[in-house]
């Protein structure tokens, strides 16, 4: 057994996630009347990956569908917990938290991508970006000001005041990582980011998180190749099970 | 706090902005359920308000009034079939004999349906005993009705049947007649004439109700009544308040109202307004609450989505139950304007409606208060209606939604 060198150790970085041995089973079947499912089966989602990643990767999550690629997502994201093993997030253990903190965990350090974006139709560009800083109390000036600022940051700032209506698909993509970038998080996550664009504007997406992935770990969950092709690293999972991590 | 403005101001824009986009049915459909059953309440409850303001008789000349026991200003109300008082006229007679007393008579008030010609109305009957100087009774001029009760012959009710009418502008209106017509009381053959059509300024709140001034001893005739010599009230009209005393010895188990009494009586101490206007506040609280509680519970669940989302962003479940409570309310708010003003026109119509119909104007009265109270109401009705959305709001799992 090889001994690790304290001063090898003191000069590792401290992965931004840090996935250890996480196992997911969910129970399927008919509840009974007390919410009792005596006849539910055990799916098991993810079985025993353990994976680290560093600030400034931008790291991809491949895999067919039903190996496992959401369950792992929802877990980097904090959204859920581990059956088994465990997952750090700037080494807090998300299984030991509250789901109010938890909460607050994703508000402070995790931005989140959705493949369909999740703008309000109802407000601006401007306004989209700024709601994160309405959970953190900012104030109103100050919240326009840092919404202007980080929609300028994604190349839109001649579009502060249209609605997502307004906007093609790749605009809107860009407006809703603008609003992930909001809290400055340590880790941003993307589900199937260009899963609704055409290629050019997947492409401006994708150099938009490869741009943003300098000062932080990027994970970005595709089945497009294309997405796969940019990243720093891919994790292949099959079968609930990591295949290939390189 | 600044959170807390910032998600209630949120939830408002947002609302709003909901408006523009294609969700805006749902939202209408939501805000005229509210609007709807706030202007049902606005409506009935400008009813109670004309009940409650109305239904007093009174003329400028008279400065009491012996009523039944246990009367109140309400008692000389616009009502038929109470107590009434017996020998009034012997009794009247004996109270004008003091020198202090200028003028009084007995007044029976009876529901009266009159015809003319095809036409045939309800009116309100009061039976008097005219003065001989022409003073207005009831708000009616009595110069044109024979001085005296000519019918009543010292209680035998078989003197001189003048069959003399003054008509209210209001009665004459619905009757389609004018001076000289002649009208007919239904259960009678007993002739009866329009010998004056005159504006009456009987303060009834009820606005130019159709009323007709006529002998009392033919109104007793004509509604049975001659039995007992019976009448509801006696108006006493006197410039000398020591008066007071000697009227409260004319009848047992009688109270003698002052006018200060009546004055104040614009507002109706009966509980019938108040029950009206209760009924059409909880009717239109459950129901408002019940329909928003439902189409905001939809809306809720068509936006699953957008609250998963905005959890795994990192939305605490409290400022999702604010988000929503504020988009709730906001709503109801809405709906509160809208029914208010559709209350106000429903007010409109209903006294269009009592006027062509039964010839009653003003039968709902806007009070400028329901402008703040239909309003108030809705935001009653959206914060009750709140906990179902935010409930659903609360349950929404973000990683089955998400995976969807």
């Amino acid at each position: 057994m090889s001994r690790i060198d304290p001063d090898d150790a003191a000069q590792q970085p401290t992965p931004v996630v840090n996935a250890v041995g996480v196992g997911r089973t969910y129970r399927r079947g008919q509840a009974g009347l007390l919410g009792r499912n005596s006849d539910a089966t055990v799916v098991t989602a993810l079985d025993d990956v353990s994976a680290a990643i560093n600030r400034g990767e931008l790291v991809g999550i491949a895999g067919p569908s039903g190996s496992g690629k959401s369950t792992l997502l929802h877990l980097l994201a904090a959204l859920d917990t581990p059956t088994t093993g465990r997952i750090e997030i700037g080494g807090t253990n998300t299984a030991e938290l509250s789901e109010r903190a938890r909460s607050r965990l994703r508000r402070d350090h995790i931005g989140i991508v959705f493949q369909r974006f999740h703008l309000l139709p109802a407000l601006t560009a401007q306004q989209n970006v700024a709601l994160p800083f309405i959970e953190w109390g900012v104030g109103k000036s100050e919240r326009r000001d840092r919404a202007e600022l980080l929609l300028h940051r994604v190349g839109l700032g001649d579009r502060l005041t249209h609605r997502p209506a307004e906007l093609s698909g790749g605009e809107q993509q860009r407006v809703a990582v603008a609003r992930a970038l909001a809290g400055e998080p340590e880790l941003l996550i993307a589900d199937e980011p260009t899963g609704e664009l055409d290629s050019e504007a997947g492409a401006n997406v994708l150099d938009l998180l490869a741009d943003v992935a300098d000062d932080r770990a990027v994970i970005v969950a595709s089945h497009d190749q294309a997405v796969l092709e940019r990243v720093d690293r891919i994790i292949r999972l099959r079968d609930g099970q990591v295949v290939t991590d390189a | 706090m600044r959170r807390l403005l910032a998600l209630c101001k949120l939830g408002v824009v947002q609302t709003l902005g909901r408006f523009r986009t294609a969700e805006a049915r749902r939202l209408v459909m939501t805000t005229l359920g509210v609007a709807l059953a706030v202007a049902l309440m606005v409506s009935v409850t400008s009813v109670a308000v004309g009940l409650a303001s109305g239904s007093t008789v009174q003329g400028d000349d008279v400065d009491y009034w012996i009523v039944p026991e246990g009367g109140s200003a309400s008692t000389i109300a616009v009502s038929v079939e109470g107590p009434r008082l017996g020998e009034v006229h012997q009794t009247t007679a004996e109270i004008e004999a003091d020198d202090r007393v200028t003028y009084a008579t007995p007044v029976q008030l009876q529901i009266l349906q009159v015809s003319a010609g095809n036409t045939s109305e309800y009116v309100l009957a009061a039976g008097v005993v005219p003065p001989a100087d022409g003073q207005r009774v009831l708000g009616l001029p009595t110069e044109a009705l024979a001085p005296g009760d000519p019918h009543y012959a010292n209680g035998t009710y078989n003197g001189t049947w003048t069959g003399d009418a003054v008509l209210s502008s209001a009665a004459a209106e619905v009757l389609g007649v004018e001076t000289g017509a002649e009208l007919n009381a239904a259960g009678t053959d007993r002739p009866l004439r329009a010998v004056d059509v005159a504006d009456a300024d009987v303060s009834t709140g009820l606005g130019p109700v159709p009323v007709m001034v006529v002998h009392l001893s033919e109104l007793q005739t004509i509604t049975g009544t001659s039995a007992g010599d019976q009448a509801d009230q006696i108006l006493v009209s006197t410039n000398d308040p020591s008066v007071e005393s000697e009227l409260r010895g004319v009848y047992p188990r009688t109270d003698v109202l002052t006018r200060s009494g009546v004055g104040g009586a614009s507002v109706s101490t009966s509980s019938l307004p108040l029950a009206v206007a209760v009924a059409a506040f909880l009717t239109a609280v459950s129901i408002g609450a019940l329909f928003v509680a439902t189409l905001t519970g939809l809306d809720v669940i068509a936006n699953r989505a957008t609250i998963a989302a905005q959890g795994a962003m990192g939305f605490s479940r409290r400022s999702q139950t604010i988000l929503v409570l504020s988009q709730v309310v906001t709503i109801a708010g809405l709906g509160g304007i809208a029914g208010t003003l559709l209350g106000l026109g429903g007010v409109v119509a209903i006294n269009r409606i009592s006027q062509a119909y039964v010839g009653v104007q003003n039968v709902a009265q806007f009070h400028p208060a329901l402008l703040a109270y239909g309003p108030l109401v809705a935001i009653v009705i959206g914060l009750l209606a709140s906990p179902y959305p935010a409930w659903l709001a609360r349950r929404t799992n973000i990683v089955e939604v998400l995976d969807q």
